[in-house]
């Protein structure tokens, strides 16, 4: 009997589970996507070769468990309170507590173990599709990524379902415990915001030490190590919340004393705000880290994007060498544009390759130079034979010289000398065009008809820009795919939070909504404030997200050459433009539901 | 009293369902007049259609025909902000269930209209007081409603309702949710009101004792007017029992 009732209590408010169950849904697939990274040891192997990328995935992990774990008692607490009535109306009408108990856990038992089995397929279906968008659209090269990969299924599973079962026992205690009445009219208990100077100030205090803590330890991860990733981890986390508690209870108690708050619709949306500002808070300290790790390691995944041809075209002058250049292969070049062409003849006899002077007199060859260790930014000096000769950066000339002779050193005769010996002629031709990477295709068909006359010649042993583009792909791509897929996933996770949250209180501000209608609010006024309410909870954890990324990317000028921060506008922008399009995205699914 | 009528009601028709499916005439043809300054109750047997009726003259609904107008303005036909503007500067609700925001606290929801308006804040604060003084709510303007009993909580509603000024203060059972005491001592705040500040009241109540502080009574049977009474010079307590008796009559 009480079965059925609760049952038809779960019919009733299917609107409800919708959203609790897409949210659990989103979050779980999000937690299993990031787990088939940082479990797939093999992955992790095949495609970075440096141990600080381990040590982010375990930082990750641990940020990711804290975060589901609010997330749920959150999504829990939502779960709660829409069924505090219906269990209230239940003992009302003399339900016995131990069977109510009994539902209550399975009910939350069951919504946790379909969410999360149906999070698990739709995150494979996401990490396959997200990581063929990525590969195909960026042109990476990625190895050994399992799509379904069974430890980190199992890995969601367990921490999911340990959860619930956390937060049945709670729900249990809570039920059972809180008398019928109150049951019944939790729903609109207020939090009354309070301002208490003493600890406002002491909560300002601990914010900013512990992010600045947090700051420092991201800054000196190479002396810290595991232990800075640890205490980042805690120290910011617990001062965003820390900030946001005491900024924000303040924000709206401070707000209503100005006049604008007496303007239209402004008292009501502070009030809005200040009424769940407990709930707020939380949401809002999730969604800045989600914002600060979606953002970070989309701009980490794009600086390595960035950092490749850079590197590329810092490593030689010239795009290609190619020996004894069919027609071809000519007409081939031709297309490329390219922006200089020369061709020296050689000849090779045991470990030597002999130039004629006169022919690099002629046509000196450029050479290129990096500044410093730390720095993409090259000189380049055009260098005659007699120099070429001395210079440490003829090296540069050697591995253009195909396979065969590419350890060879280059010696530099006089036309006289050159004539009299009596090996064959060779001829080497280096050309440079404006942009390496927009040609890869064509480049891709030199190497192959070059392999096909010569055997020994394989992409990426031939010197030049284009192979060295395509190595030092091959070597990042495994850390640019890893920042752009996590940079979508937590920004995924960022949009289930934030949509949650607004939806599970569309349907109280539906009644208030009518209730302004009913005095006389034009729609006008009712939208903006909407947009107005919708937006503080958008544009705060996006602040401090940014000042977050600002300072945690200090955390990566270890792993890249050039600043982490070059070009940072570009993914900056990019992430605006996709969080403003997810604003005016959620803005209209509220104001559909709120305003009918 | 004057007699130029502050609202005027024509052949009123409400049809509920589109054509084609059920459909249920909940108004069949109402007419009638409310003079400024006066205090009408409406009264009828539950399912009668008194909230419909109320709905239809407070802008809340549109009637399948039929005209309202309220100070010579026809109102059937607002839409958007001119509808807005009307609710918010010409009429007041009170309804059974308080329609309080529960987000706000009894200040900050007498001031909702006023704020809506963008009246200086200067004026806000004298204004809300007064009202509320005038009601006997000075003491509870910092609580939120949920920290209110009901009784005052209808008056918060009451003092939001009355704050504008309006031409008119229409209530759907506002005693409601009330226990006899507090719905007494509300019924004495509308005459109050209704007699200082000549503000013009229309309640629906299918209770005899609140509607015995009205002035003219309306009966409403399946739709219809179906009787009038006028309390003329008798004592509340008489009109009381005048109307217990026609009740009594015009249920059979
Ligand atoms: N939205 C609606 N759709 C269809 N029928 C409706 C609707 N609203 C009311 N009705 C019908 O119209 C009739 C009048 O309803 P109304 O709410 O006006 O009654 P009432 O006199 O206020 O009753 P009560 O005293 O119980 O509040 C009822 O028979 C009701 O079923
Ligand atoms: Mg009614």
């Amino acid at each position: 009997m009480l079965t059925k009732l609760a049952v038809s209590g779960l019919k009733h408010r299917w609107r409800d589970y919708l959203v609790l169950f897409s949210g659990l849904i989103m979050s779980s697939a999000i937690f299993y996507m990031f787990e088939a990274l940082a479990t797939n040891q093999a992955f992790l192997k095949q495609n970075t070769s440096i141990s600080m990328v381990g040590f982010i995935f375990q930082f990750g992990s641990v940020l990711l468990t804290i975060i589901t774990l609010v997330y749920i008692s959150y999504a829990n607490s939502f779960l709660l309170s829409m069924r505090k009535r219906d269990y209230g109306l239940f003992m009302l009408v003399g339900a016995r507590k131990r069977k109510i108990g009994q539902l209550i856990w399975l009910e939350t038992l069951l919504v946790g173990i379909i969410a999360t089995l149906v999070g698990i397929i739709v995150g494979t279906a996401l990490t396959a599709g997200i990581s063929q968008l990525l590969i195909n659209a960026l042109g990476l090269s990625i190895h050994k990524l399992a799509a379904w990969y069974l430890p980190a299924a199992l890995a969601t599973l367990i921490l999911y379902v340990g959860l619930f079962l956390l937060a049945g026992l709670f729900n249990l205690i809570a039920l059972t415990k809180t008398p019928a009445l109150k049951l019944l009219h939790s729903n609109d208990q207020p939090n009354r915001p309070q301002l208490k100077a003493g600890r406002q100030w002491a909560q300002i205090i601990i914010g900013l030490v512990s992010i600045s803590i947090g700051y420092w330890a991201m800054a000196n991860l190479g002396t810290l190590q595991l232990a800075g990733i640890g205490l980042a981890l805690v120290t910011i986390v617990l001062g965003t919340y820390c900030l946001f508690n005491a900024i924000f209870v303040w924000l709206m108690v401070v707000l209503k004393r100005f006049a604008f708050a007496h303007r239209g619709l402004n008292g009501f949306t502070l009030s809005q705000l200040s009424f769940r500002i407990r709930n707020y808070t939380k949401m809002l300290s999730i969604v800045a880290m989600l914002f600060a790790l979606a953002l970070g390691a989309i701009t980490v995944g794009m600086g390595f994007h960035r950092e490749t041809p850079l590197m590329a075209k810092s490593s030689n002058a010239y795009d290609m060498g190619i020996v004894n250049m069919t027609k071809a292969e000519q007409s081939k070049v031709a297309s490329l544009k390219p922006t200089e062409q020369t061709t020296y003849h050689f000849k090779t006899k045991q470990k030597t390759v002999f130039y004629r002077a006169s022919e690099f007199n002629q046509h000196p060859y450029q050479t290129i130079k990096l500044e410093s260790r730390n720095s993409l930014d090259a000189t380049t000096q055009r260098l005659k034979a007699t120099q070429l000769a001395k210079s440490q950066l003829r090296y540069q000339l050697m591995q253009l010289q195909t396979p065969a002779f590419q350890y060879t050193t280059p010696v530099f005769l006089s036309d006289a000398a050159y004539a009299k010996l009596a090996e064959p002629q060779n001829r080497l031709t280096i050309f440079v065009t404006d942009d390496v990477t927009a040609h890869l295709a064509t480049f891709k068909q030199l190497v192959k008809s070059q392999s096909d006359r010569n055997p020994s010649i394989k992409t990426g042993v031939l010197g030049g820009r284009y192979s060295n583009y395509v190595m030092i792909n091959g070597m990042y791509s495994g850390l640019e795919f890893m920042g752009l897929f996590l940079g979508i996933a937590f920004l995924a996770m960022l949009a289930s939070c934030l949509m949650f949250k607004i939806l599970s209180g569309a349907n109280a501000d539906q009644h208030r909504y009518q209730m302004l209608a009913k005095i006389g609010t034009t729609a006008h006024q009712q939208r903006s404030a909407i947009r107005k309410e919708i937006a503080v909870l958008f544009i705060l954890p996006g602040i401090v997200g940014v000042i977050h990324v600002l300072f945690g990317l200090k955390m990566f000028s270890m792993l890249m050459v050039s600043s982490p921060y070059t070009g940072i506008w570009i993914p900056f922008l990019i992430f605006a433009g996709l969080y403003l399009i997810y604003y005016l995205i959620t803005v209209n699914i509220y104001k559909r539901i709120v305003l009918q | 009293m004057t007699t130029t009528p502050i609202m005027t009601v024509t052949d009123l028709h409400k049809t509920y369902g589109k054509p084609g499916t059920k459909q249920y005439e909940a108004l069949k043809g109402i007419d009638f007049n409310v003079q400024a300054g006066e205090f009408v109750g409406i009264m009828g047997a539950s399912g009668s259609g008194k909230t419909t009726l109320l709905n239809m003259l407070a802008t809340l609904d549109k009637p399948t025909s039929g005209e309202v107008t309220i100070h010579q303005q026809p109102i059937t036909h607002l839409k958007g902000n001119q509808l807005a503007d009307f609710r918010a500067k010409e009429i007041g609700f009170i309804f059974q269930d308080f329609n309080l925001l529960e987000t706000m606290t009894a200040f900050e929801n007498i001031a909702l209209p006023l704020t809506l308006q963008n009246t200086p804040t200067k004026q806000i604060k004298p204004a809300v007081e007064k009202v509320a003084g005038q009601l006997g709510i000075a003491e509870f303007l910092s609580n939120y409603p949920n920290e209110l009993s009901g009784g005052q909580k209808q008056r918060v509603a009451a003092a939001r309702a009355l704050i504008n000024e309006p031409a008119m203060l229409f209530g759907d059972e506002p005693t409601g949710a009330l226990d006899s005491k507090s719905a007494r001592e509300l019924m004495d705040l509308f005459t109050t009101i209704n007699q200082r500040q000549a503000v013009s009241i229309l309640l629906v109540t299918h209770d005899p004792f609140s509607a015995s502080f009205c002035q003219r009574i309306l009966f409403i049977k399946d739709g219809q007017i179906g009787q009038e009474l006028k309390r003329g010079t008798a004592s509340r307590a008489d009109f009381y029992q005048q109307i217990l008796d026609n009740l009594g009559t015009f249920e059979q």
